[in-house]
């Protein structure tokens, strides 16, 4: 059982939150009754706003929960996490700024509204925004597991600790999507600045005195076998692809797109781009506590008494709970909470645009600025609470496996989205056929990879060792892209001769 | 002026090159305060990357 600071501090800081995302709405007064101002906060975020709100997105529950649950069970593969947040900015400085200028010129709000200005394809764009759509929800999903493990490890030996949890769980998604309702990106900003100032203190502490009390990093190294302290070198390319893939999928995200396009400026969006790697540095904290845990006997055997498969979850929770004061125990675990909170509401957010923009609206041409944004509103509500309904229904594990799902469907829009930013000769028949390509193999190969069973794998075994399904998929499709594209182009010079 | 486009398709590709040569950093030695070369070399590296990738904003900034 915790101790009531634990709880005081963890209330009293959700209330200070839930007041931020009220707030919001009068934060950089706009009128909200417009998309742009209210799903891109009026395009006025400086550096510093930016660097916090995608910082948002790279700190989730992914990072929380996910990776140290990882690096815990499997090892050092996992540590994948932090190249992958390095070359994701590579990706994003390369192609992010010009999205940003184009989207200003032209006045597009998600990837979608691009790739049907530039192929002049409505088809393509449903289809980027389905996509967009179906791989966000397990993502939202994995937000609410995050809170979930909080939940868990401060519920642990109290009664009814399963119907507290799912009641604390309602009440704050009830206060969360209340705020986005009204107050929308702005809402969602100042909470990510708030829950980012939590989120740091908990890793400095975290990385000073954890090792400090267990008598040096070395220790807990000391507890775990080889393929924890390197990577076995048939993982190597399993590690390298999983780089690869996941930084080329991050910006793909209509919630990362989001965030870009709510920059002031293309020149404050790449300063803010170029920062982001060190935030990098907490994630690679967190992850280090997979490995930390072992060396702190309490928190192993708190861990010993829940089932193998949800222990990995419960890691960075337990961790702060038998190594930290309580009154400090409230302010890291809050900050684990609402980490997962302020993603979810931004995803959910990204969402809708997707579905009211490219969806509703190409079948209903029709629709007035007003039901826009209302439905805009309602449908970001809605997939909030369709991901929660799901993590009540599905075990938690589960979540994290779809998650892995997403990451693989997302990859498949880049050559429309990244290649049509700078590419003039792509074509749309050839990106249709390469996306339906993409999603069919990668479906099939993570379905084969986990032997048409639950999926705990998105590694697909290959001549040159496994290797991340997105790459492969991806690669798949890039061909059919290019390719398609060349022999299309090739037939119209040669008909324009015959003319 | 193509001297300045190599000096920025550089700052883009070193620090990309390096983090998907895993051989590069995959071993235990030297460590740093306890801690195996693979981890804390990786994590430095972000700092490092963040050099570069400013480098390259504002090298692109004075063009615009």
């Amino acid at each position: 059982m915790i101790g009531l600071d634990v709880t005081i501090v963890f209330v009293s800081l959700f209330l200070v939150f839930i007041f931020l995302g009220f707030y919001g709405k009068y934060w950089r007064r706009g009128n909200l009754n417009h998309v742009h101002e209210w799903s891109l906060a009026g395009r006025k975020l400086g550096t510093t706003l930016v660097f916090f709100l995608i910082g948002a997105d790279l700190y989730t529950a992914y990072s929380f929960v996910a990776i140290p649950s990882g690096i815990f069970a499997k090892g050092s593969l996992y540590f994948f996490a932090i190249p992958y947040v390095m070359l994701t900015f590579a990706v994003a400085l390369v192609t992010m700024p010009r999205l940003w200028t184009l989207s200003r010129e032209r006045g597009y709000i998600t990837a979608s509204d691009f790739v049907k200005d530039r192929f002049g394809s409505k088809t393509l764009a449903i289809m980027i925004a389905v996509t967009g759509i179906v791989a966000e929800l397990p993502y939202i999903a994995l937000q609410i597991v995050g809170m979930q493990s909080v939940l868990t490890v401060m519920l642990a030996g109290s009664v009814n600790s399963q119907a507290v949890q799912e009641i604390s769980l309602l009440i704050a998604f009830v206060a969360l999507a209340a705020f986005t309702y009204t107050s929308g990106l702005r809402g969602a900003t100042l909470t990510a600045v708030f829950k980012d100032i939590l989120i740091w203190i908990t890793v400095i502490v975290v990385i000073i005195a954890v090792p400090i009390s267990i008598g040096g990093f070395g220790n807990a190294f000391k507890q775990v076998n080889q393929s924890y302290v390197t990577l076995p070198d048939s993982l190597v390319p399993a590690y390298a692809t999983l780089v690869l893939g996941s930084a080329l999928a991050l910006y793909l995200y209509p919630h990362a797109i989001n965030g870009v396009l709510s920059a002031e400026s293309a020149k404050k969006l790449r300063k803010s781009t170029a920062l982001l790697p060190l935030y990098g540095v907490g994630l690679a904290i967190l992850a280090l506590m997979g490995i930390l845990v072992y060396g702190v006997p309490e928190a192993m055997n708190f861990l010993s008494g829940f089932p193998e498969s949800t222990r990995g979850i419960l890691v960075v929770p337990s961790l702060i709970l038998f190594t930290m004061p309580g009154w400090f125990s409230g302010i890291a675990l809050l900050g684990i909470f609402v980490g997962g909170l302020v993603p979810a509401a931004i995803m959910a957010m990204a969402q809708a645009n997707l579905l009211t923009r490219n969806i509703i609206k190409e079948i209903k041409p029709s629709l007035s600025n007003n039901s826009e944004i209302r439905i805009t509103k309602i449908s970001s509500t809605i997939f909030k609470f369709i991901a929660l309904g799901f993590v009540f229904t599905v075990p938690a594990t589960y979540a994290i496996s779809l998650q892995l799902l997403g990451g693989v469907l997302i990859a498949q829009i880049l050559p429309a989205v990244f290649f049509g930013l700078y590419v003039k000769s792509l074509r749309k028949l050839p990106l249709i056929i390469g996306l339906l390509v993409g999603i069919g193999s990668g479906i099939y190969m993570i379905a084969a990879a986990n032997n048409f069973g639950p999926l705990s794998s998105s590694l697909f075994k290959t001549y040159f060792g496994p290797l991340y399904i997105a790459v492969i998929a991806l690669a798949f499709n890039l061909a059919i892209a290019f390719g398609g594209s060349a022999i299309l182009n090739k037939s119209a010079t040669s008909q324009k001769k015959n003319q | 002026m193509r001297a300045k486009y190599v000096i920025l398709a550089l700052l883009i590709l070193i620090p990309s090159f390096v983090n998907l040569g895993v051989p590069i950093y995959n071993r235990e030695y030297p460590e740093l305060i306890g801690l195996p070369f693979f981890y804390w070399f990786q994590t430095l590296w972000l700092v490092a990357s963040a050099g570069f990738y400013l480098a390259f904003t504002h090298i692109k900034g004075k063009e615009q």
